[in-house]
């Protein structure tokens, strides 16, 4: 029963949810450019981070429990 | 005309108190003097004048940064979420099994007693053999000394520090809550705790932890002394169940959410019997009310004129 790899079902439906959530997370990637060479460590990308973490989670979540016992 | 001008006066005291821009106020009030436009005019400019400060004086003030509230958790869809709905039994034992096995080196739980488990999680003889595992310090004897004894179904689920300053020396400072109530003492709790839980994520690009914290978006700042600790399998469940994270995180929710509201049950079947019972009651009294009343709203009341 062990040799079963088990596959985290919340990671596999963050993947699926990646493409609805293709705005932001672009959103992030163009933020993570334009910081790259910032050296006053100042500056950051948290809220664009947020906004794709809260978009995913908003489509994982009702799904999420029907993958669990 | 007069009230523009008391108007714009009042405002000018009220604003200078607050606001930075005083020298672009009295700029403004300076070149109203000379406008003796009409009372329209005055007003207008007294309006513009205030919104003009008060666009100045927002500038000034920082901008709150959304990592200090942490990320919004999303709605699960739990099991016992509904008006009528009980607790997963199944997922109570295996979730006390992932507290067991994974918290409780960190976190106590020291409002819960063994015997709180019977019949909810356990049988009375599982649960007994699980508090005979654990010493437990009792006294003082005949001779006046304290001594350990095997748990029994009546002793609180043990403490894996003897205080709060032992349980931050351990942990850098840091001080793992007690977990009886933490559905209850954290906003939006079940939904909060499982997305802390299964959240461990990297930083986003510009934000580095310091040594000793842990990154996780769903604490408030976001940095959290707790290391992510449900990993795939970390625990063999009793009933076969694959261990993900995400069912652990399930499971110990539901378990946390019973510790924290055992009565929930029982509390929704009396709120359903108890709403019923009231509506027909209210149903009954507004009936009985107008029946009695019906007397007085079908008076006829005649006016004569007597002559």
């Amino acid at each position: 029963m062990a040799d079963v790899e088990v596959v985290d079902p919340k990671k596999c439906l963050e993947e699926s949810c990646k493409p609805k959530c293709v705005k932001p997370l672009l959103e992030y990637q163009a933020c993570v450019k334009r910081i790259q060479d910032d050296e006053s460590g100042h500056k950051h990308c948290t809220g664009q981070y947020f906004d794709y973490w809260q978009c995913v989670d908003k489509c994982v979540g009702p799904k999420l429990f029907a993958e669990l016992k | 005309m007069v009230g523009g001008g008391v108007i714009q006066q009042i405002l000018r005291r009220k604003l200078h108190s607050q606001s930075v821009a005083t020298p672009v106020l009295s700029w403004f009030s300076s070149k109203k003097a000379h406008v003796d436009a009409g009372s329209s005019g005055v007003r207008a400019f007294a309006l513009l004048g205030a919104g003009v400060t008060g666009l100045l004086s927002f500038s000034t003030v920082a901008s709150a940064d959304e990592a200090e509230h942490g990320l919004a958790c999303p709605d699960y869809p739990w099991p016992h979420d509904g008006i009528l709905s009980s607790y997963d039994h199944a997922s109570i034992r295996r979730g006390h099994q992932v507290y067991q096995q994974v918290c409780a080196s960190c976190h106590s739980m020291s409002l819960i007693s063994y015997r709180d488990l019977v019949g909810v999680a356990y049988t009375e003889e599982e649960a007994k053999a699980m508090a005979a595992e654990i010493e437990v310090v009792d006294g003082p004897n005949d001779e006046g000394e304290m001594f350990t004894r095997p748990g029994k179904l009546s002793d609180r689920l043990p403490q894996p520090y003897a205080n709060e300053s032992a349980a931050r020396f351990a942990n850098g400072g840091a001080y793992p809550p007690d977990l009886s109530l933490i559905t209850k003492a954290r906003h939006n709790g079940q939904n909060y705790v499982f997305a802390l839980l299964t959240g461990y994520r990297d930083p986003p690009a510009g934000i580095s932890i310091r040594e000793g914290l842990h990154y996780n978006p769903y604490f408030p700042g976001g940095a959290i002394a707790m290391p992510k600790m449900l990993n795939d399998e970390a625990v063999e469940y009793e009933d076969g169940v694959p261990a993900t994270e995400a069912q652990m995180g399930k499971d110990v929710v539901s378990f946390l959410s019973w510790a924290a509201e055992p009565e929930m049950e029982e509390r929704k079947l009396m709120g359903f019997k108890w709403i019923f019972l009231l509506s027909l009651a209210l149903l009954q009294a507004a009936y009985y009310r107008r029946l009695k009343w019906s007397v007085l709203k079908s008076r006829k009341l005649v006016l004569d004129v007597v002559n």
